[in-house]
């Protein structure tokens, strides 16, 4: 006897509410009931309101909050477990912004995978897969033993970049040497030259010598990256572009975490505009920062959440943007 | 102690010191602190390779972040080869949410459990959980110390009169624990029973709530109890309104309007809860699924009865609970003992002082509540004790935890800290 048919449930976390609109909206469907709330103790309880019995659940949460990250990781887990005892029949976690992404390896004695917990913190709470984007290092995939869908954010910035700039004077730049694969690859499809920054760094977060390989001379830079968080890294790159005698500088970034003070250090910096996804909340951060300027990539989520549901193909997105 | 090392959490390093201290050794170094993007890290700074790693970390009022860092503290010792992980967790986090109790709600504490097993802990310590039945959720051993002992030393030491004072339960889900300290103490218990229904006329309501107690409690005697001491107990019945959380007269009008900008606050809190909570679709409201050991955020605004089963008068009441986390009920049982029976003095005495929000401000406030006494299994904040410190008393029990840890390590019995203090003293 075939599976009967079932919906999609789509629950939104409390961590970034306008992208989980945007995504309802393009597929048409309204948000679940589903409500988390904190005890005075500050302990995160939730309440599902309606049922999910044999549903196809979608709970889309992301890594954010300088504050509350960990209260939002808390509450995506106790999500899932709720929906699981509530016999949902499949439960996809959306987390666009992976947390704790970056502690993917045991790089000193003794220091945790962090990611690697994170993996099986959401596997024993109960997801049968994941959708995520641009992951800070693919092998976090491996980390799973449930299918993870990472998507990425190329196909947007692609065609921001062909909408925005012309060919001509253009090069792509990568501002370390861990991301020149994902340039090289840009580079190509826009079929133009990439150059490269290496840095030597000593400690997390900070950054000390930086040497350019390629020529900028009179070029439009792109800087390109997966994640910008205190932007330290981006600031330097464009002023040693800069001196090297680019005509302008531009970032694009999936994930904008700009923690701490890295606003300021955007609004200080030589670069000339900063372009990233929505993955993350970014309203304050727009108004403070002028060049700051925001992609959305909710079609393409709320396009993997369509496909995964129908069993229709993923890869497509890959290169892809829906319309 | 060799080939074993403790960690000290950052969710109650006063704690952590005294076990240490105790065991005279010094906490194993690591350094935790977190990225500017809010993302917890932890670094471990010593070889932990073959040894028994003790890691301590209660619930805190960042109780998320503290369990990410146990989480990652665990996960990192497993990594770095150390033979055995034990978490300490003094007072357990979600641990009031060990049951489904709405429709369609999760077992939180039993996905802690799971967490807590999968990152990589061999063993668990705590203090009375709030469930016992909680040990069943993990697959590894637990060890649930009690508080017990240590409270009833206090209770000896420092009660006047404690041979007449009455153990009182304030919601009949507690009672199991009120008797057995009770017990051991050789003293009298009383109960105290709050009916959530609204009363539409209150006095004739009181009756009838009072002659169906009276005979539901003669109707079901327990069994291990004794005949004649049964008698004692249910010789008397008292009841009482409370209008507001607070105990009122019988000619207090029915329809207690809303008074008081702080009851206010509460009440709005209560109705934006209950607009997702509440609602339809939930097929009934907390009353329904409600238990009678939880003060789920019950409506304020809502009059009920309240109900002392038991003797007091001229004695000294101890309410006895194992977490005193919001005030409401405390107050509202300590004015009920205090004004209408005829209570002494009152005590209220917890193994976790939570004191979430303005708790600890409230029931200092209180004129019913002499003293509040509680362990330091949470971390209450010395700001916080030495203000109120007229009336609360926090007890140590890092003695046991330090023995605990230290049998553990040898492999003595644990079981002879459950009874009393005599191993420690």
């Amino acid at each position: 006897m075939p599976a009967t048919q079932n919906s999609i449930k789509l629950v939104a976390g409390k961590s970034h509410p306008q992208l989980c609109e945007s995504i309802s909206k393009k597929l048409g469907l309204s948000l679940a009931r589903v409500g988390a709330f904190q005890y005075t103790n500050k302990e995160t309880a939730v309440a599902v309101g309606e049922s999910v019995r044999d549903e196809d659940v979608y709970i889309i949460q992301t890594g954010c909050g300088e504050n509350n990250i960990n209260d939002f990781l808390m509450e995506l887990l106790i999500i899932i477990n709720a929906c699981r005892i509530a016999s949902a029949r499949r439960i996809t976690v959306v987390v666009p912004n992976f947390p704790y992404a970056r502690q993917d390896k045991k790089d000193k004695s003794r220091a945790p995978i962090t990611a690697k917990l994170i993996a099986n913190l959401l596997q024993t709470a109960g997801c049968n897969h994941v959708i995520t984007m641009d992951l800070h290092a693919s092998q976090i995939q491996g980390f799973f033993r449930v299918p993870v869908d990472n998507l990425y954010a190329e196909p947007s910035v692609l065609r921001y970049i062909q909408e925005h700039y012309s060919k001509k004077d253009l090069i792509i730049v990568s501002p370390d040497a861990g991301g020149a694969k994902r340039v090289a690859s840009i580079a190509d499809k826009l079929d133009v030259n990439f150059a490269l920054i290496h840095k030597e760094r000593q400690k997390a977060n900070e950054i000390s010598r930086m040497v350019l390989v390629g020529d900028v001379t009179n070029k439009v830079c792109v800087l390109i990256d997966d994640m910008a968080d205190t932007c330290g890294t981006l600031c330097k790159a464009a002023d040693i572009l800069m001196s090297n005698g680019a005509q302008k500088v531009i970032a694009m970034v999936t994930h904008g975490i700009f923690s701490s003070n890295a606003v300021e250090k955007l609004n200080k910096s030589k670069l000339d505009k900063i372009i990233c996804t929505n993955s993350m909340p970014l309203d304050d951060k727009v108004t403070e920062c002028p060049k700051l300027e925001v992609i959305d990539i909710s079609p393409t989520l709320a396009e993997a959440i369509r496909r995964l549901h129908n069993g229709e193909s993923v890869s497509y997105l890959f290169n892809n943007i829906p319309e | 102690m060799r080939k074993c090392k403790i960690f000290v959490g950052s969710s109650h390093p006063e704690l952590g010191k005294l076990v240490c201290e105790r065991l005279g050794v010094e906490p194993a170094p690591c350094t935790l602190k977190k990225f500017s993007n809010g993302e917890t890290s932890v670094q471990i700074g010593v070889s932990i390779r073959d040894e028994d790693v003790y890691i301590i970390q209660s619930a805190s009022p960042e109780v998320n972040d503290h369990i990410m860092e146990l989480l990652i503290l665990i996960s990192a010792c497993r990594g770095g080869s150390a033979n055995k992980i034990t978490a300490v967790i003094p007072q357990f986090p979600y641990s009031k949410q060990s049951k489904m109790k709405k429709h369609r709600g999760a077992i939180t504490a039993r996905m802690l459990a799971n967490l807590l097993v999968m990152a990589g802990a061999d063993h668990v310590v705590s203090m009375d959980l709030h469930a016992s039945q909680m040990q069943g959720f993990f697959t590894k051993p637990v060890d649930n110390l009690f508080g017990a002992p240590t409270l009833a030393r206090w209770i000896r030491h420092n009660i006047p009169d404690w041979e007449t004072a009455v153990m009182v339960s304030k919601n009949p889900g507690g009672t199991k624990r009120v008797t057995a300290l009770a017990d051991s103490l050789k003293i009298n218990f009383a109960m105290i029973h709050t009916d959530r229904r609204r009363t539409q006329d209150g006095y004739s309501k009181k009756k009838a709530l009072k002659k169906s107690t009276t005979k539901k409690l003669e109707s079901t005697p327990e069994g291990d109890e004794d005949e004649d001491e049964e008698d004692n107990i249910v010789s008397e019945i008292q009841t009482a309104r409370i209008v507001q959380g607070h105990v009122v007269d019988d000619d207090y009008p029915a329809n207690g309007s809303a008074k008081g900008s702080s009851t206010k606050a509460s009440t709005n809190d209560h109705l934006e809860r209950s607009s997702i909570l509440d609602s339809d679709v939930l097929g009934g409201s907390y009353d329904a699924a409600g238990s009678d050991d939880e003060d789920e955020p019950t409506s304020m605004n809502q009059e009920k009865l309240i109900t002392l089963v038991g003797d007091v008068k001229d004695k000294v009441a101890i309410i006895l609970d194992d977490m005193i986390d919001k005030p409401s009920s405390f107050i509202a049982a300590a004015e009920h003992l205090r004004l209408n029976c005829g209570a002494k003095a009152v005590y209220v005495v917890g193994t976790h002082g939570v004191f979430s929000d303005k708790c600890l401000e409230s029931l200092f406030e209180s004129k019913c509540i002499d003293k509040v006494v509680v362990t330091n299994t949470y971390p209450i904040g010395r700001e916080r004790i030495e203000k109120h410190k007229s009336k609360l008393t926090v007890i140590d029990v890092s003695p046991i935890f330090a023995e605990c840890i230290r049998r553990d390590h040898f492999g003595e019995s644990i079981s002879v800290l459950f009874d009393s203090l005599a191993a420690i003293e």
